[in-house]
């Protein structure tokens, strides 16, 4: 399974259209909006905006990195048939998922990394050094829940489908969830519904550790049931996954 | 009227209800298989021997696919049971001992050529050497190419050498040879030769008689989801009569046409005879000896399909 999964990483690192959209558009994105806003006073959750924004667009990376090579990857791994091929290896299917659900999760790095390593260089962004590795560490774990919605997508959506569905949840779940500006900014109605959103709770994990505070359980425990429920709709559809598609 | 061997009466030998079938590498027992009001697969049963080469020969359509499908594991039967060597098809015994060549088995995109069979080969306890299946595939120079830039015959090659590589017990290739000119399936049965003088086991299927008794030990004849025929390739030609003799004769009636040497079956349409012949050349001679007024006499190869339908009708009748 290692194997598999190795491959499946280095297929993504390779996809350099894929590497310059996941990682290339928070970074412009950070550079951007840390430029405009970055002379405001303290926003709202208590840091410096070039901290925050920092966070916000790491958290936006990751989720597109992990969502982008989760769902439209399946979708065509599926209409290609190599999924019906490695099905007939002795490589299980609870492996097989289990191995793109990692590989997807390690691609929420190059983001994280990048707008960080800018972040740093460009803004001068300064934290205490041991909140680096937590940061990185947090936020690819938060990733988990959009890695099995990706499963889900790319199992019940095919080829273009699954890749503007992707795009469509991607930019709603950035959008709602507060990656882009902060949700207090929202009417009341959408804010409820933002403060659902594994986005939200994302990005949450980040600014508490970046204020160098705990995370809090309740973001973490959002997270998981989110994951939690992604993948059993994922069980459920997965019959799919080695259906004939000629 | 039409006269046809029935399936009781067929000269071809049933290996399915052999009573040693316990240590057979494939068991399918009255399997069925439907989509939709379809009976794609109809009360289907064969056994597989070790070390045999089996060619599952029927028109499209015939149920092969599916039967193939089930085989591996990736359809369940409506009903009947399927053994591969003892184990149900898909699980991890059965995976670990087949290895499969699919219609749409698609290669993971984005990846090189050396990269995946190195990848595929892992997987497997005791695979082959990766020098020796790129060998046997003519694989040689290609290993640093990506997957989805190859041409169709290599990618062809690249799935035989995906299913190879484990170094499987049973090889399950469904129209392997579809997509290759007359040069490449020579060649791929050539490499096919050295897998099964290791005692390895073959099912494939095909569409072209002439492959099936090239490659083949035995031939299993399927049409419209069923078993028609069963038996060495030798046999099965006789049975299904590939030749047609036409003539016209005043004297009308089929009469004792049937039973010229090398006949199958008569019909007639008005004047008009039609013989089907496994061996048209003794038919027609006995032919002219019996019926001196036969004239317009012509003789045509017919189509393998059209001898499955009639011989699934005659059957069904």
């Amino acid at each position: 399974m290692l194997n598999y999964l190795g491959l499946e990483i280095r297929r993504s690192i390779r996809d350099r259209r894929y590497l310059l959209l996941v990682a290339g558009w928070p970074v412009a994105a950070y550079l951007l909006f840390s430029t405009v806003f970055g002379a405001a006073a303290d926003r709202t959750e208590g840091l410096a905006p070039t901290v925050e924004i920092m966070v916000a667009m790491a958290s936006f990376g990751a989720m597109g990195g992990v969502l982008m090579a989760s769902g439209p990857r399946l979708a065509m791994d599926r209409q290609l048939g190599w999924l019906r091929q490695l099905r007939l290896t002795p490589l299980s299917p609870a492996r097989i998922l289990a191995a793109r659900l990692m590989a997807a999760m390690a691609l929420s790095l190059p983001a994280i990394v990048l707008t960080f390593i800018v972040a740093v260089l460009v803004k001068g962004v300064t934290l205490p050094l041991w909140e680096w590795p937590l940061l990185v560490l947090f936020i690819a774990a938060g990733c988990l829940p959009f890695a099995a919605i990706g499963i889900v997508v790319g199992t019940i959506a095919d080829g273009d489908g699954a890749q503007g569905l992707t795009m469509v949840l991607y930019l709603v779940l950035a959008a709602l969830g507060g990656l882009w500006m902060p949700v207090q900014i929202l009417p009341s109605a959408l804010q409820t519904v933002a403060k659902t959103l594994p986005s939200y709770h994302l990005a949450q994990l980040g600014w508490h550790i970046a204020r160098g505070v705990a995370p809090a359980l309740g973001d973490g425990l959002v997270l998981l049931a989110w994951f939690a429920g992604a993948a059993l709709l994922a069980v459920a559809v997965s019959r799919r996954l080695t259906l004939r598609t000629a | 009227m039409t006269h046809h061997p029935s399936a009781s009466g067929s000269p071809v030998a049933s290996r399915s209800t052999s009573p040693d079938s316990g240590d057979d590498a494939v068991r399918v027992d009255g399997v069925t298989r439907r989509f939709g009001a379809v009976l794609a697969v109809d009360n289907v049963s064969l056994s597989v021997g070790h070390g045999e080469t089996i060619a599952l020969l029927g028109p499209n359509g015939a149920g092969k696919t599916t039967t193939i499908s089930m085989l591996l594991g990736l359809a369940a039967p409506d009903s009947g049971r399927i053994e591969i060597f003892g184990s149900a098809p898909g699980s991890a015994t059965a995976h670990a001992s087949v290895g499969a060549m699919l219609q749409d088995g698609g290669m993971m995109p984005g990846v090189l050529v050396g990269e995946l069979l190195a990848m595929v080969r892992s997987l497997y306890a005791a695979p082959l050497a990766l020098d020796e299946v790129i060998e046997i595939t003519q694989l040689g120079g290609l290993e640093k190419r990506r997957v989805d830039r190859l041409s169709g015959g290599q990618s062809q090659r690249l799935r035989l050498a995906m299913a190879l590589v484990g170094d499987p017990r049973l090889l399950i290739l469904d129209e392997p040879t579809a997509a290759m000119d007359v040069e490449t399936r020579r060649g791929f049965w050539h490499a096919m030769e050295g897998f099964t003088e290791r005692g390895r086991t073959i099912l494939f299927s095909t569409h072209y008689l002439e492959e099936a008794d090239v490659a083949a030990d035995r031939i299993v004849m399927m049409a419209r989801g069923r078993v028609v025929a069963d038996g060495t390739p030798s046999a099965i030609k006789d049975s299904v009569g590939l030749r047609v003799i036409r003539f016209t004769s005043e004297h009308a009636g089929i009469a004792g046409l049937e039973t010229l040497p090398g006949a199958v079956s008569a019909t007639a349409r008005g004047n008009r005879v039609e013989v089907r012949c496994s061996n048209s050349d003794s038919a027609l001679r006995a032919l002219i000896a019996t019926r001196p007024d036969a004239h317009d006499i012509e003789v045509a190869g017919i189509a393998l399909e059209d001898a499955f339908i009639t011989i699934t009708d005659g059957i069904a009748a």
